[in-house]
């Protein structure tokens, strides 16, 4: 205890003399979309990366011989709460993939050769991990992968095919690829992964426009990339085990808690409890925050949100309580943001009415002011409203969700499957001439 | 099995849940549930000590009232309590008299009834909600006149803990159910595993003795009580439900295989039970903000009865759906908890008005903060 005191101390001096302090949140999605990676930024960023790497606070449950502090949780946690008010670097959700996903699979996977060549470097914010995991026809069924890598005579092996989706895909130094290595095996065999450079030879990266006109994700192509097994993170043939862990981050299984009120200041047990602040912004805005009706969808919201923070504290609880269920649990959250946003969304644009789909042009689209000035709330609101459905489908569907917590939480048994015994290389030709018939 | 409102109950506390259920089990098991659904007497005298023994009537009064937390947090005791018991389907106003003995407790009044409350001599309960009595000075007292409907075991109660409208804003009064000028009557109510009555009281006179501060943090405190022990209830129904469906859909045959292992069954029970795993975590939340003294805790608890009276009744129409058929008989215990979480979903409030309150409760903050 007087350990962490101690530690809490001294991460908050030092964050007081060494980082700014935080502004009100940018203008933009909660989850971080929409942010413009220029070369500047994005060096500015590295820069912020080193000085805390330098100091001592990054990596901070990483053992030392890859280049991190090698505490507990406990002193992560303790950072975490004391770095709050400051500015930390932000790569976007590539930072949160690189940092939060891809160093923790690594340490529980990769060979100690791997880890002390990789690990220092990303921790300094030289190289940074992207994950090029969905393909074009491999979504939901992650499994089903088609990017393949084939072993050569000489042992290098030979990248080829897509992946999609990637987050921060255009500003990532390296990507972490799963690819079939072995067509032979039934689908959830036959599978590695590789760090691949995302400069390499072969590697082509493409920015995916979304619907709210920013472009955040990256579809790649690989033409005959040339890899070595100094690029393989994990055991050839092993990477289904690979992705499960890297499953269990993404969905926010590392974290206690995983799941955080949208509103800070309206989290459990942190003073006063102000109701959905930002959904009474964009009623006030729109003159109609007084009207009964809209302050329940409002109140609502708010109801929502605590019981979401409510569970993120119980699930953190679950997960400590029973270990081996954690990759179910995680899927609650998961789900719950996954639910809850997309209604979360809709109750803004309700309380908003007619005001929450068109509104002045402001300083916020660009011209004056910058970006400081604060946006419309229905400009927010509409914006939050396009992206709501970001959790429902990434990292994991609503549906894969729930099938996880049907059969690893509740123990109800699995569909039965096609695809899990034979051939990866007969499962898409049987399914082309699928006529319903089964076995 | 206990509903597991905290993941890990401090042993104390874990004792109290389990014992909880073996003294029900005992006590009033599914079978007198069901004979009493059938209008079959109610537990005895036995019933409320057993109950005392476990400390369900204390938690919520200081120690030198008779009272006494097993965790340290006698909101979480209680809360925990309230859970087995709604699981169970406990007969008992154990929400109103909840609210009575925390009243009583934090005014230091009533020496001579208190510790009859907390020691399972007799039951009491809170005419709070309603808002349908009005008062009026009489010599050095009230003058109590006014209906409140819907109220869980008034026959079984020995004392009201009244809130009335007075001239000048809300007064409060505890007051003998034998008084005169009181009447109690029976109605028929949706919820088979509570009595339900009216309480009508016809210019009866409590005395200054009997009357209690009624400032706004004390009456947003009873709310508070009400609110957390009536989420705590639901949340217990719920996983008791919850529980059975899913032995259900593991073991229902249709089409070759459990029902369970289709997606659309499994898929509406994982939903379920993230609405239940959320009402636990709300009801768990506004406990420990309770205990703590939290200025949010008011805030939480009113959150925690809106959440589960929404997601309650949820909760209970989709474990109908996979019961199919079954769910429509009277010998399947399904119609129990659908009875007892739809009638826990308004008792003491709609969802609706619970979060009306909430912005009275952020207004009344940011008032006390400027």
């Amino acid at each position: 205890m007087t350990d962490l005191n101690a530690y809490r101390a001294r991460v908050g001096e030092w964050l007081a003399a060494n980082t700014e302090p935080r502004a009100e949140a940018r203008r933009g999605d909660p989850l971080g979309l929409g942010r413009e990676f220029t070369p500047d930024v994005l060096a500015a960023e590295r820069a912020l990366q080193r000085r805390l790497h330098e100091a001592g606070y990054a990596g901070i449950t990483v053992p030392e011989e890859y280049g991190g502090q090698g505490l507990t949780p406990a002193h992560q946690q303790v950072f975490g709460e004391e770095a709050r008010p400051y500015v930390l670097p932000d790569f976007g959700l590539m930072g949160h993939v690189c940092f939060d996903v891809c160093i923790p699979t690594m340490l529980a996977h990769a060979s100690p050769e791997f880890l002390a060549r990789r690990i220092p470097a990303i921790l300094s914010g030289d190289d940074l991990y992207a994950e090029y995991f969905s393909e074009p026809d491999a979504g939901s069924d992650l499994a089903g992968v088609r990017t393949r890598a084939v072993r050569r005579d000489d042992g290098t092996w030979l990248l080829s095919g897509s992946k999609t989706w990637t987050s921060g895909g255009h500003y990532a130094d390296y990507g972490m690829c799963l690819a079939r290595t072995d067509w032979d095996q039934p689908k959830h065999r036959g599978l590695t992964w590789f760090a691949v450079p995302a400069t390499a030879p072969g590697v082509t990266v493409r920015r995916i426009k979304q619907i709210t006109g920013d472009a955040d994700f990256c579809e790649e192509f690989f033409d005959d990339v040339v890899l070595t097994d100094d690029d393989v993170i994990g055991t050839v043939g092993e990477g289904w085990k690979v992705t499960q862990t890297m499953l269990f981050y993404e969905r926010g299984g590392g974290t206690s808690g995983s799941v955080r009120s949208r509103d800070e200041s309206g989290t459990a047990g942190r003073g006063r409890s102000p109701v959905a602040p930002d959904l009474v912004r964009v009623a006030a805005e729109a003159g109609r925050d007084a009207d009964p009706a809209v302050r329940d969808v409002i109140a609502r919201a708010h109801v929502d949100d605590l019981a979401r923070a409510a569970l993120g504290a119980r699930l953190g609880e679950l997960i400590a309580a029973d270990p081996a269920k954690a990759a179910g649990y995680a899927s609650y959250g998961k789900l719950a943001g996954g639910h809850f946003d997309p209604v979360r969304a809709r109750a803004a644009m309700r309380a908003g009415g007619a005001s929450a789909i068109a509104w002045e042009a402001t300083a916020a689209d660009g011209a004056v002011g910058g970006e400081d000035a604060q946006p419309p709330a229905a400009e927010v609101a509409s914006a939050q409203l396009l992206n709501s459905r970001f959790l429902s489908i990434a990292g994991g569907t609503n549906e894969v969700q729930r099938n996880a917590i049907g059969e690893r939480v509740l123990g109800l048994p699995r569909e039965p499957a096609f695809d899990t015994r034979k051939p990866f290389n007969e499962v898409l030709k049987d399914a082309r001439t699928w006529n319903g018939q089964v076995g | 099995m206990t509903v597991d409102i905290l993941p890990a109950l401090p042993e104390e506390l874990r004792m109290v849940a389990e014992a909880t259920g073996r003294s029900a089990d005992k006590e009033f098991d599914r079978a007198r549930v069901r004979a009493f659904a059938d209008g079959g007497d109610g537990p005895g005298e036995s019933y409320l000590r057993a109950g005392a023994e476990l400390g369900w009537f204390g938690f919520l009064a200081g120690t030198e009232h008779g009272g006494g937390s097993a965790s340290g947090n006698g909101f979480t005791d209680a809360a925990v309590v309230a859970a087995e018991r709604g699981a169970r389907l406990q007969p008992g106003p154990y929400t109103g008299h909840s609210v009575v003995v925390r009243t009583l407790s934090r005014a230091g009044a009533r020496a001579d009834v208190l510790p009859k409350l907390t020691e399972g001599e007799c039951w009491a309960t809170w005419l709070g909600h309603g808002g349908g009595i009005t008062a009026t000075t009489s010599g050095r007292g009230l003058r109590l006149d006014g209906d409140v409907t819907a109220v869980a075991h008034a026959a079984d109660c020995a004392w009201f803990l009244v809130t009335a409208a007075g001239p000048a804003g809300p007064v409060q009064a505890l007051i003998p159910a034998d008084a005169p000028g009181v009447t109690v009557r029976a109605l028929s109510g949706v919820d088979l595993t509570r009595r339900w009555h009216a309480v009508t009281l016809s210019g009866v006179e409590a005395g200054a003795d009997s009357v209690l501060p009624a400032t706004r943090e004390r009456l947003a405190e009873q709310h508070a009580v009400a609110d957390l022990l009536t989420a705590a209830d639901a949340a217990g129904a719920m996983h008791a439900d919850f529980t059975l469906v899913v032995e259900h859909a593991k073991s229902r045959i249709a089409f070759g295989r459990p029902i369970g292992s289709f997606q659309a069954v499994k898929h509406l029970l994982a939903d379920t039970s993230l609405w239940l795993e959320m009402s636990k975590g709300m009801v768990a939340a506004a406990a420990v903000a309770l205990g703590d003294g939290s200025p949010d805790a008011y805030s939480l608890a009113a959150a925690a009865a809106s959440f589960t009276g929404e997601r309650g009744t949820e909760v209970a129409d989709n474990c109908f759906q996979v019961f199919g058929g079954m769910g429509f008989t009277w010998e399947h215990d399904q119609h129990f908890y659908l009875r007892r979480l739809t009638a826990a979903a308004v008792e003491y409030g709609t969802p609706e008005a619970h979060r009306a309150r909430l912005w009275d409760l952020a207004a009344a903050g940011e008032a006390e903060e400027n």
